[in-house]
C-alpha cells in the first residue's frame, strides 16, 4: 500500500516504470526496487524455502537474507530487494513447482516424518547404492536455488580492475565516513566501498564513493576484491578500515519464517525510501529501544500496532507465531492471541566482523553484550563503528522460543532448532562438525543473520558457554558473487610467431602447439608435404624454439656443467646436439648448442621450453656464479627450417655469394653468419627432419620477407604433422612425447651422449648410478607387420600381458611401412624381436628395430 | 595466495609475480651414495615454520633470490641474494 | 650478432608484426579521436646485461634498470650502434629491437584492467595481461608497454578488450 507523497523518499512518482513478477505485469515507480514495487502491489511472497518449500516473503529487505532471491532476466539469486527496478525486466520466481503461491514441492513441509530432518540424504538414501544417481536426481531439483540457463550464454560482460588505495574504508555508516573524511585530510588515496544502492550519490569531500559495491573479503597483502556489478576491483590497500556495523538478527521462535515477519531495518526502509505502508496490523517483539521505538514509526503512517512485547520485561513461557498459507496470522504470547498481518521482531545486533576474521583478527564472546566481537586487529586493519561492539545493546532474548510449529535458526538452508539438537545428540559436538552436519550458516547469507543464533541455540544445548564454543571460521565470500565476475575476461597468454599471418592466409590448419598457435598442415593432405621435403624442398616455421645466447669468460664451464656434453673442445662456428638432464638423471629438454666464438654460445631448447630452461640455466648460475650470461632471444628471432634435395641451391641464390652454402665451406654441423635475401641470418646446418637443411635465424621483424622469399625459390611450406613423421622416420626422439618424466639418457637409447668422465654437471650423480644397472624400460623403433596406425599409448603385448607402450606411430611413404617408438622390457628390446600391439580391439604383429627407418647412415642430411 | 614479497630489486610485488623454487637444499659432492642421492634428489624437510626457500621475480626484473618465509603465516622474514651475487 | 639487429636488414624487409594483427582486430577504429594506441614495436631497444651499472644512455635514450645485472636501454637512433657503444662501457649488450613487441596506451585505466603493478613505481618490470612486461612513461606521458614479441598480438588483443570494456562500463 503506496503512502501519500513523504519527505526523503527515493522514488519518483512522476516515472512510472512496469515489468513482469512470476507472470504479473506490475508498475512502480523510478527508483523503487523490484522488491518495493511487488510489495506496494500488493506481492508478499517472494521465493520458496530450500528444503521445505515455505512461502519466503521479505524479511531483511537489505540485501542480507536469502527471503527474495529471483530470477531476474535469467540471472539467478538475484536479491530483488535492493535490485533496481527496470523497464521490461523478467522477474521469476526459483526452486518452484508450479508457483510462488502454491509450491508443489511444499508437501516436504507437511509430511515431514523420516524424510527431512538434518542429514536425512546422509542416512535415507544410500541404500540400495546403484539408485543413488536416481536420487541425487531428485534432490539436485528439489532442493537448492535458482538454475543456470545452460544454453543463456555470455549474457553480461564481466572486467577486473586493480586499484590502489591508501585507506579503503568498508562501509558507509556513520563511522565510515567519519573515518573516510579524516583519511581524507591526510592526503588523496581515500575510497569508501558500500553495498546500499541509496549510497550511490553519496559525496564526500576528498574521498571516491563507490556503491553500491560490496567488499568481498580481505585476503593477504591488504587485497580487497570489490564487486561492483559488473567490475571486480581488486584493491591493494595500504590500510583497511572495516565500518561494516552490526547486522540485525532474527529473533528463534517457531513460526519466525512466516511471511509478515520481518526485521525492523527492513520495515524503515519500505516506509522511509519506499513510502509503503508495511501491514495493517502489527505486533513487535524486541528487547532493545531501537526496535521497540518503531511502534511509533509504524503507527505514524497509520499501521495498527496490537501488542509491542519488550522481552527484557517478559519471560515468555511460549512464544510462537502462527498463520495461514504461510502467512503470519497472530502472535501467540503465554496463551493470548494478537493477530497481526505483520510481525516485526529483532533479536539485537550481531557486529559483521566477518573481513575483520579474515584479515586474521580474533574473535571473543563479549559476555556483556553477549555478542561476537573482534579484537586483536592485524598491523593495517583498522574497525570502526557498531563492527567493534561499540554502542550496541545487550542481547536479552532467550536464543530459542518454545511454541508450536517450526522454528528456524538459519532460513537460508532451512535448519531448525530440533535439527541442532539432534545433530548434537548424534554426535557432532564440536561447533565446526555442527556446522557441516546441519549447513547452518553455509547458505547465501553466509551466516550474517544466522551465526549467533546457531551458537547461541548450540550453548543452550550442551550447556556450555559461548565464549567456550567460540566461533566457525570466517570465509570469503562474505557476500555472494556472480562466478563470471571472478573470473572476469578471458586471457590466454597465446604465442604467435612473426610468420603467423602467413600461415593463416595459405589456408594452414592452426592449433594449438604448447604455448604456442601452430600450422598442423597446409592442406589436407600432409603426406604430400612429407613428399615434398623428400623429392624437392620444403620449408617450416620453427620460431617457436626456444633460443638462448650464453657469453661469457666462463660460458664453456656453466655449458658444460648443464648438459652432460662436452663443449671445451668445439671450434667456433660447429653445432653440437645437447640434452638437459636433472639432477635426479631424467631428460628434461633438447636442442643444439652452436658455438660462435669462444666465449658465445646460441643454444636451441623445445617450443615449450624456452622459459623454463632460461629459468633452469640462471638458476644454477645464481648458485655457481660463472662469469657468463644466459639472455633469452626466443622472440627476436624468427627461424625456418630449409629442407630437401634442392636446399643448397636454393639457399645459394638468396646468398651474395653461393660458395658461402658450397658442401665443403658450410658442412653438417656447422653454424655460418649469411645475409639471405638482404637479411642478416645465424644459418644452421642441421639434420632437423633427415634431408639436407639449413636452420635460418633472423630479426623476427623480417620474418615474412625471407618466408616470401624462400617460397618464391619453391620452398612447400610444411607443418607440424608433415614433421613428425619426417622426424619419426629418423627415429628423432621428441622430449616430452617420446620420453616421461622417468626416462633418461640410458632408457631412451642415447648412451653415447654422457660424458661422465667430466668434473661435475648436473645429472652427473644420477648418471653414474644408472650406467651400472640394467634399465627395466628401452626405449625402440618398431615396424607394424599390417599397415595399421596404433595409437599413442597403445599396449605392448607379450604373452597376452601388456608390457609396454608406443609413444609414435605414423605410416611413412618412405619407408613404406607404420613405424613408431614404443618402451619395452630390457629383454624385448633387441632389434628383430617380434611383440604384439593391441589396435582398437586386435592385437597386430610388430618387430622392434633400432629406430633408424630412413637413410639410416644419415648420408641424405650429410650431402 | 595474495601475500606480497619483496624482490631485492622491485620491491614488495604479490607473490603470484614470483616462481618458486622449494627450500635450499645441499647439493652433495664428490661420488654420493644412492641413497645421499636419493635423499638430495626428492627427500625435503617441509617445515612448518621458518625455512630458506629459493623464488624467482619471473614477471618483473627475472633474478634469483633467497626469501626466509615462515610456512604457517606466509610471513617473510627476509629476502637476499645468493652468495654468489653479493659481490655484484 | 647482426643476425638480431632488424637495423642490419635491407630496406623494405621489415615489418611490425604487431601491425599486422592489430589491423585484424580493429586496431585502425581506436587510432581516430582520441587516439588510444599506437604501436611501438620496430622503435630500438638494446637489451644491457652484466654490469648495467656501467652504461650512461645518450641523448634521448632512457634506460630502464632492472636489477644492477639487466637494463633496456630505450634509443631512438641504430640498436646496433648502441650495442657497440654500450660494450665499449664494460657491459655485455644485445640488439632486443625484434625481441620486444611495445604498445604505447593512452588510457591509465586500461593498464589497470591488466595489471595490478602500482603504475607510480614505472618504470618498472611487471606482469600485464598475466605475462612479464617492461613499462616506462613516454614523454607524452602516454603508457609504453613491451612484452616478448611473440605474446605483442595477443597482448593487443587484450588491450583492446580492455578499451571496449570500458566504453561498456557506464555508470561509474
Amino acid at each position: 500500500m503506496r503512502l501519500e507523497r513523504r519527505d526523503g523518499e527515493r522514488i519518483d512518482r512522476s516515472r512510472a516504470v512496469s515489468f513482469t513478477f512470476a507472470g504479473w505485469r506490475i508498475t512502480g515507480f523510478e527508483g523503487d526496487t523490484i522488491a518495493t514495487a511487488a510489495f506496494a502491489a500488493g506481492k508478499r511472497v517472494f521465493s520458496r524455502s530450500f528444503k521445505y518449500h515455505r512461502p519466503r516473503g521479505l524479511l531483511c529487505c537489505s540485501g542480507h537474507c536469502p527471503n527474495c532471491q529471483m530470477t531476474v532476466d535469467g540471472v539467478p539469486n538475484v536479491r530483488v530487494c535492493t535490485e533496481p527496478i527496470r523497464e521490461g525486466a523478467v522477474v521469476e520466481g526459483q526452486n518452484v513447482r508450479w508457483s510462488l503461491d502454491f509450491d508443489f514441492m511444499s508437501l516436504t513441509d507437511k509430511i515431514g516424518g523420516p524424510f527431512t530432518p538434518v542429514g536425512f540424504y546422509y542416512r535415507t538414501f544410500i541404500r540400495p547404492r546403484a539408485a543413488w544417481p536416481l536420487y541425487e536426481k531428485f534432490l539436485r531439483s528439489a532442493a537448492g536455488l535458482g538454475a543456470l540457463d545452460p544454453h543463456a550464454g555470455h549474457t553480461r560482460r564481466y572486467d577486473t580492475e586493480h586499484r590502489r588505495a591508501r585507506v579503503l574504508v568498508v562501509g558507509g555508516g556513520a563511522a565510515g565516513r567519519a573515518a573516510a573524511l579524516e583519511a581524507a585530510q591526510a592526503g588523496p588515496g581515500v575510497v569508501l566501498v558500500d553495498e546500499d544502492p541509496r549510497n550511490r550519490d553519496l559525496a564526500l569531500p576528498g574521498v571516491e564513493v563507490l556503491a553500491p559495491a560490496r567488499a568481498l573479503g580481505i585476503w593477504e597483502g591488504g587485497l580487497v576484491p570489490v564487486d561492483a556489478d559488473t567490475v571486480l576491483y581488486r584493491f591493494r590497500a595500504e590500510r583497511i578500515v572495516v565500518a561494516t556495523g552490526a547486522t540485525e538478527q532474527p529473533l528463534v521462535f517457531p513460526g519466525n519464517d512466516l511471511v509478515g515477519v520481518m526485521l525492523p531495518d527492513g520495515v524503515r526502509r519500505l516506509i522511509g525510501d519506499y513510502s509503503i505502508r508495511p501491514g495493517e496490523r502489527a505486533v513487535v517483539l524486541g528487547s532493545d529501544d531501537e526496535t521497540l521505538a518503531i511502534a511509533d514509526e509504524l503507527m505514524d503512517v497509520g499501521v495498527e500496532v496490537e501488542k509491542v512485547v519488550d522481552l527484557r520485561d517478559v519471560r515468555p513461557r511460549e512464544l510462537s507465531a502462527q498463520g495461514g498459507k504461510g502467512r503470519v496470522r497472530r502472535l501467540v504470547l503465554n496463551g493470548e492471541r494478537y493477530g497481526c498481518d505483520l510481525l516485526v521482531a529483532s533479536g539485537g545486533r550481531q557486529p559483521a566482523y566477518s573481513l575483520l576474521a579474515q584479515a586474521g583478527a580474533r574473535v571473543e564472546f563479549d559476555d556483556s553484550l553477549g555478542v561476537f566481537v573482534p579484537t586483536e586487529l592485524p598491523d593495517g586493519v583498522e574497525a570502526v563503528g557498531s563492527v567493534t561492539g561499540a554502542g550496541l545493546p545487550r542481547i536479552a532474548p532467550e536464543p530459542a522460543y518454545e511454541g508450536k510449529g517450526k522454528c528456524f535458526v538459519c532460513v537460508c538452508e532451512d535448519v531448525t532448532t530440533k535439527d541442532m539438537k539432534r545433530a548434537i545428540g548424534e554426535g557432532f559436538d564440536s561447533i565446526e562438525l555442527a556446522k557441516r552436519y546441519t549447513t547452518t550458516t553455509m547458505g547465501p547469507c553466509q551466516g550474517k543473520l544466522c551465526h549467533l543464533s546457531s551458537i547461541r541455540v548450540y550453548a543452550e544445548e550442551t550447556r556450555m558457554f559461548e565464549s567456550a564454543i567460540g566461533t566457525t571460521t570466517a570465509r570469503p565470500p562474505w557476500a555472494p558473487v556472480e562466478l563470471g565476475l571472478l573470473a572476469g575476461r578471458e586471457l590466454t597468454p597465446t604465442r604467435r610467431g612473426s610468420i603467423h599471418w602467413r600461415h593463416q592466409e595459405a589456408g594452414a590448419t592452426i592449433q594449438w602447439a604448447g604455448p604456442w598457435k601452430r600450422p598442423y598442415a597446409y592442406g589436407e593432405h600432409p603426406e604430400d608435404e612429407v613428399r615434398a621435403v623428400h623429392e624437392s624442398l620444403g620449408v617450416i616455421d620453427v620460431s617457436t624454439l626456444g633460443k638462448l645466447l650464453v657469453e661469457g669468460r666462463e660460458a664453456v664451464q656453466l655449458l658444460e656443467r648443464l648438459y652432460p656434453s662436452r663443449f671445451g673442445d668445439m671450434k667456433p662456428g660447429r653445432i653440437r646436439y645437447g640434452v638437459l638432464t636433472s639432477d635426479g638423471g631424467r631428460i628434461m629438454d633438447d636442442g643444439t648448442i652452436a658455438r660462435l666464438a669462444d666465449d658465445l654460445f646460441y643454444v636451441t631448447t623445445t617450443s615449450t621450453g624456452a622459459d623454463a630452461v632460461t629459468a633452469w640455466f640462471q638458476w644454477w648460475n645464481a648458485v655457481w656464479a660463472y662469469d657468463a650470461e644466459i639472455v633469452n632471444v626466443t622472440g627476436a628471432l624468427a627461424a625456418v627450417n630449409l629442407a630437401g634435395p634442392r636446399a643448397r641451391e636454393a639457399l645459394g641464390r638468396l646468398v651474395e655469394d653461393p660458395d658461402d652454402v658450397s658442401a665443403e665451406d658450410f658442412k653438417y654441423l656447422d653454424a655460418h653468419e649469411l645475409v639471405v635475401a638482404g637479411v642478416p641470418t645465424l644459418a644452421l646446418r642441421i639434420g632437423f627432419v633427415g634431408e639436407l637443411g639449413y636452420e635460418l635465424h633472423f630479426p623476427s621483424p623480417a620474418g615474412e620477407h625471407l618466408w616470401d622469399a624462400l617460397v618464391g625459390e619453391g620452398a612447400r611450406p610444411f607443418g607440424l604433422e608433415p614433421q613428425r613423421v619426417l622426424r619419426l622416420e629418423k627415429g628423432h626422439v621428441i622430449v616430452g612425447q617420446d620420453t616421461d618424466s622417468e626416462s633418461n639418457l640410458y632408457s631412451a637409447g642415447m648412451s653415447w651422449l654422457p660424458k661422465l668422465d667430466k668434473d661435475d654437471f648436473v645429472g652427473k650423480f644420477a648418471l653414474e648410478h644408472f650406467v651400472q644397472r640394467e634399465e627395466k624400460e628401452q626405449l625402440v623403433g618398431f615396424t607394424m607387420e599390417e599397415d595399421v596406425v596404433p595409437a599413442e599409448g597403445a599396449q605392448i603385448v607379450v604373452d597376452g600381458m601388456p608390457v609396454g607402450r608406443v609413444t609414435s606411430a605414423r605410416h611413412s611413404e618412405a619407408v613404406g611401412q607404420v613405424i613408431g617408438l614404443a618402451w619395452v622390457p630390457g629383454e624385448r628390446s633387441e632389434p628383430g624381436t617380434r611383440v604384439e600391439i593391441q589396435v582398437d580391439r586386435l592385437r597386430r604383429g610388430a618387430r622392434i628395430t633400432d629406430g633408424a627407418f630412413f637413410d639410416p647412415s644419415g648420408a641424405r642430411m650429410r650431402s | 595466495m595474495s601475500f606480497l614479497l619483496a624482490c631485492p630489486f622491485c620491491g614488495p610485488r604479490p607473490v603470484d609475480e614470483y616462481a618458486y623454487f622449494g627450500e635450499v637444499t645441499k647439493r652433495p659432492s664428490g661420488s654420493p651414495t644412492l641413497r645421499e642421492l636419493t635423499e638430495y634428489v626428492y627427500f625435503r624437510d617441509n617445515l612448518a615454520g621458518v625455512q630458506r626457500e629459493w623464488w624467482q621475480h619471473r614477471a618483473g626484473c627475472g633474478e634469483w633470490f633467497l626469501a626466509d618465509r615462515d610456512t604457517r603465516t606466509n610471513e617473510v622474514l627476509e629476502v637476499m641474494l645468493p652468495e654468489s651475487r653479493k659481490t655484484s | 650478432m647482426n643476425f638480431l639487429s632488424p637495423s642490419r636488414c635491407a630496406s623494405g624487409t621489415l615489418a611490425s608484426p604487431l601491425a599486422r594483427s592489430l589491423g585484424r582486430v580493429g586496431w585502425s577504429s581506436y587510432l581516430g579521436e582520441p587516439e588510444q594506441v599506437r604501436d611501438l614495436s620496430l622503435e630500438g631497444v638494446v637489451e644491457v646485461r652484466g654490469n648495467a651499472s656501467a652504461v650512461s644512455p645518450g641523448a634521448g635514450e632512457e634506460l630502464v634498470t632492472l636489477s644492477p645485472r639487466r637494463a633496456f636501454l630505450f634509443t631512438g637512433g641504430d640498436p646496433a650502434e648502441v650495442v657497440a657503444r654500450v660494450r665499449g662501457q664494460g657491459a655485455l649488450a644485445y640488439d632486443a629491437t625484434g625481441a620486444l613487441a611495445g604498445i604505447a596506451i593512452a588510457n591509465e585505466r586500461v593498464l589497470r584492467r591488466l595489471t595490478d603493478l602500482d603504475l607510480d613505481s614505472i618504470p618498472t618490470a611487471g606482469p600485464f595481461a598475466r605475462v612479464s612486461a617492461v613499462f616506462r612513461r613516454g614523454t607524452d606521458g602516454w603508457f609504453h608497454v613491451y612484452v616478448q614479441q611473440e605474446l605483442g598480438h595477443y597482448v593487443a588483443e587484450a588491450v583492446l578488450d580492455a578499451l571496449a570494456g570500458l566504453e561498456q562500463t557506464t555508470w561509474r
